[in-house]
């Protein structure tokens, strides 16, 4: 069995606690115009150039292969580090690798997937028998206007509410996109689900433009976005504050 | 420089070129850089040289003539002065690089050596016991001078016939040898274990209520800004490379690890004072307290590059392995920058020669006929047959060394009053020679970029690759950006790569084993090396996509981005048994903000790389941006310091291409970021 990846990063500190390595699958359900990873979109290795040279992004690699790479770093990750699945989508090709994952249980490894959770409630089946933490997308929760990233509100809050209902460990994920998720009526239907499952911690970051680049070579263009001030950054954690849940602000 | 040495040749004749080296040193550190060649006249008629056949006539008309001072500041609290314009004539080599063992410095008088004096060599007797007299006569004529500061007088008096006993006592009394050290040619002095040594003065003088905290701290401080006073004169080929280096922690024989406040106070001095030298090396172990690395790694993140990291963990065993005695190896220092030395027991030499790993490469292009290596076997088999002529040459070279009668080193390095030894002629207890290994990184890739190219995917014959090779790879730049990016590289943790770079560094060894030197020790090599940018100069382009004259690769480190722990894990499958621990450094650049943002983190990963097994680590804390600016406006940065290879130095000292390559490597780490 073989996963397609686009990338092995080890030494990742921003991926879930403790010093971890993380993995890149190719493949996601969501079309967020801010993506900082459009490489990884498709579910498909994809050709580009890049100074006359012929390159791809994604390749695919042995079950076997992955796991030798993850345990490289074993002895970094001690109690709280280990893998980071992220995409992509971090579930999408936990079917395949499920294999992987039962050894990477046996060898004590801490597991965190980065999610947007719209995926099949199979892959969420798999994910809780084996996840440490989840990493949970949280962005646009009205259909309407979650029709622009072409998410799907009812299955995600229908997994959502399978893993607070399985006990799991779930830290959301709030990107800061004026426009999209950064909307009156958003932050207001955000709080009011966080208000529903307090989760032990939320996170927000900024988006960035570091993968412009990789827009290039994908002969797309990256959206410019409206900005968003320290202030609003602020007032919506305290927002968030007031619930009594703990939020932090991820620097990229 | 060379037209400066003509002029002075014109001018006093033939003799004075002898003293060329040091009389450009005592001008930089007197006069202004500006206007080299008048600071050096001006220096010339202050300079004397005592040169006699007889040590001990040089010595004593040495000492003599010293300008002694008076301590003008009355709360001064240390007597420091070295008068570097008198020197003896010292025609062979100084035995130098090394660390006396100050503890016993402290417990023992003048009186107490003179006591352990015996007659078995009579000769050796007498200059030991005239050595000693010269000492104390110098002795006094300083008190004499300075009959009216008397902590000072009595602390220096004590020398002579009480061991130490306070704090400040001892610090003047380290000061002082040191003194003596550098007065009488000797270069690169380490300081030793300090912490360790001082504890218990500082205990006695904190519990007795002599001394406070805050005036411990100030003793320290006044103390390492007097060895920091003459860094100019005192540095060897580059500003900054003292050795004048401090080990801090460690663990004892049960395993149990040991700091002290001291350790700290030391550390805290450094982040705050900032200063390149003297310089601290903190002796890492998985014991070690997590505190003690937090505060190294605040230290660091300043930028000084220090504390360099030396794992006890790893390196101890290989010192018993390679025949030193537990305890000695248990209480090990280091020489100037990071090979592991027997403090006080020995003669070592620990950089008395590059073992440069690309020369016998360049000599198997040069000579051997190519069409008749056709596989990656015949290629390695044949680079060893270079690497083991190379290496018996450079030890019939170091055969041909003669060192410089040293009574003074005699007598306080172990065991040449035993032996009746001088050290010189190998009186001491251990007196094994130390190469520094350089360029085996490019050496790697090298091999297997043409592995992989000639090979593997026949691309070209060797022949040819050799050809664009030598034409410095010019029109083929976008062969060259391939050669550089092809992996795995040196500095991966890659079966392949680990294996071969073991396979290397074992033969090498091999060729060292059984071969004794001139003065009947061992030979012993490590990988890592301050000739990375002058051995390069004359090397020409390798297979690696190193082009004529460009840096060899720094110690053991990596342009990949597989992150840090890769490289650490890479340095931790390195074979540093037998004879290879002659310092193996791991070095590389990380960001202020990386570590800024992830402090916790950093420090869990430098604890795990502990356990992983490094030998020894150092870093740079500083963003190209800021060396870039500083490199166009060195006035705006008169106290950036930065780490070279294995020292601190402000990067205004720096001589250009080496500033240029500290800009190139935070770029490269950047670039992975």
């Amino acid at each position: 069995m073989k996963a397609i990846v686009s990338n092995i990063q080890r030494f990742c500190l921003h991926d879930g606690p403790g010093i971890r390595t993380t993995v890149f699958f190719k493949g996601c359900n969501l079309r967020c115009p801010w993506c900082s990873n459009p490489e990884n979109i498709d579910f498909n290795i994809q050709e580009y150039e890049e100074d006359g040279e012929l390159l791809h992004y994604g390749y695919e690699i042995s079950l076997e292969e992955l796991e030798k790479e993850i345990l490289k770093d074993k002895l970094y990750y001690e109690e709280n580090g280990g893998v980071t699945f992220s995409g992509g989508d971090g579930l999408i090709q936990f079917k395949k690798i499920e294999p992987l994952l039962k050894n990477l249980k046996k060898d004590n490894i801490n597991i965190c997937v980065e999610t947007s959770l719209v995926v099949s409630e199979e892959l969420v089946d798999i994910a809780i028998k084996y996840v440490d933490t989840f990493l949970v997308d949280l962005k646009i929760l009205n259909q309407n206007d979650a029709n622009k990233i072409n998410t799907d509100v009812s299955l995600y809050k229908q997994n959502v509410k399978k893993l607070f209902d399985n006990h799991c460990n779930v830290i959301f994920r709030i990107p800061l996109v004026p426009e999209y998720t950064y909307t009156d009526s958003n932050i207001e239907e955000i709080l009011k689900f966080l208000q529903e499952y307090k989760p032990k911690l939320v996170q927000v970051f900024k988006l960035h433009r570091l993968g412009e680049k990789k827009y290039k070579t994908l002969n797309k263009k990256m959206p410019e976005f409206k900005n968003i001030t320290d202030e609003e950054i602020n007032s919506f954690m305290n927002k968030i504050k007031e619930l009594k849940i703990n939020v932090e602000y991820c620097k990229i | 420089m060379n037209h400066i040495k003509r002029i002075i040749k014109k001018i006093l004749g033939k003799k004075i070129l002898f003293y060329y080296n040091q009389i450009k040193r005592v001008s930089i550190n007197v006069y202004s850089h500006e206007n080299k060649v008048i600071s050096i006249f001006k220096s010339i008629k202050n300079i004397r040289v005592y040169n006699s056949k007889n040590k001990i006539v040089s010595l004593s008309k040495l000492f003599e003539n010293i300008k002694i001072n008076k301590i003008t500041n009355k709360n001064d609290n240390f007597y420091y002065d070295i008068d570097f314009f008198k020197m003896m004539n010292t025609p062979n080599s100084v035995i130098g690089n090394l660390c006396l063992d100050y503890s016993k410095i402290l417990n023992n008088s003048l009186e107490d050596v003179k006591k352990h004096l015996n007659n078995k060599n009579i000769e050796f007797y007498n200059t030991e016991f005239e050595t000693i007299n010269i000492i104390e006569k110098y002795i006094d004529k300083i008190v004499k001078l300075n009959s009216k500061n008397i902590t000072v007088c009595t602390n220096l008096s004590n020398i002579k016939n009480n061991k130490a006993s306070s704090f400040q006592e001892a610090l003047q009394r380290i000061l002082f040898f040191n003194m003596l050290l550098w007065q009488t040619n000797h270069r690169l002095n380490g300081l030793g274990r300090l912490d360790k040594i001082l504890i218990e003065y500082y205990n006695n003088d904190i519990e007795s209520g002599v001394l406070t905290e805050e005036m411990v701290k100030n003793l320290l401080k006044e103390f390492l800004l007097l060895l920091h006073k003459d860094y100019k004169f005192k540095s060897n080929s580059l500003l900054g490379d003292t050795g004048q280096i401090i080990e801090l922690g460690g663990i004892d024989k049960t395993g149990k690890y040991l700091c002290n406040d001291l350790t700290y106070m030391f550390i805290e001095l450094m982040e705050e004072l900032k200063l390149p030298d003297p310089k601290v090396l903190v002796r890492v172990s998985k014991n070690m307290p997590r505190k003690l690395m937090e505060k190294s790694l605040e230290c660091i993140q300043t930028g000084i590059g220090c504390p360099l990291f030396a794992n006890d963990d790893v390196i101890i065993d290989k010192l018993i392995n390679f025949g030193y005695d537990k305890e000695d190896a248990y209480n090990y220092g280091t020489s100037a920058c990071w090979e592991p030395y027997i403090i006080g027991k020995s003669s070592a030499q620990n950089n008395i020669k590059s073992l440069n790993f690309m020369f016998p490469l360049n000599e198997l292009l040069e000579k051997e006929n190519l069409n008749k290596i056709t596989n990656f076997e015949i290629l390695l088999k044949t680079y060893n047959n270079y690497l083991e002529r190379y290496v018996n040459n450079l030890i019939s070279d170091l055969k041909k060394i003669t060192f410089e009668q040293d009574p003074f080193l005699s007598l306080f390095i172990d065991d040449c009053i035993k032996n009746g030894k001088d050290i010189s002629l190998g009186g001491a207890k251990y007196n094994d020679f130390g190469l520094t290994g350089v360029a085996l990184s490019n050496v790697v890739n090298s091999l297997v970029n043409i592995k992989d190219f000639v090979f593997d995917k026949n691309k070209m014959t060797l022949i040819e690759f050799n050809e664009i090779r030598k034409n410095d790879f010019e029109k083929n730049e976008a062969f060259l950006k391939k050669l550089k990016n092809n992996g795995p590289k040196y500095g991966e943790d890659d079966d392949f790569i680990i294996n071969l770079s073991n396979n290397i560094i074992n033969f090498a060894s091999s060729i060292f084993e059984n071969k004794k030197n001139i003065l009947g020790g061992k030979y012993k090599f490590g990988l890592s090396s301050p000739n990375y940018i002058t051995d390069s100069k004359t090397s020409p382009a390798s297979f690696d996509g190193r082009k004529n004259g460009e840096p060899f690769n720094v110690h053991i480190s990596t342009d990949v981005s597989n992150g840090y722990t890769g490289l650490i894990n890479f340095a931790g499958k390195l074979d540093y048994n037998a004879n290879r621990f002659n310092g193996n450094v791991v070095d590389f650049f990380v960001t202020p903000n990386f570590i800024n943002d992830n402090f916790d983190k950093f420090v869990d990963f430098l604890m795990a790389s502990i356990k992983v097994g490094f030998f020894e680590m150092q870093m740079n804390v500083v963003s190209s941006a800021k060396l870039i600016e500083a490199r166009k406006n060195p006035e705006k940065f008169p106290n950036l310091v930065v780490r070279v290879w294995g020292f601190s130095a402000y990067f205004n000292d720096l001589p250009d291409d080496y500033k240029d390559y500290l800009i190139e490597r935070a770029l490269k780490n950047e670039s992975h970021s």
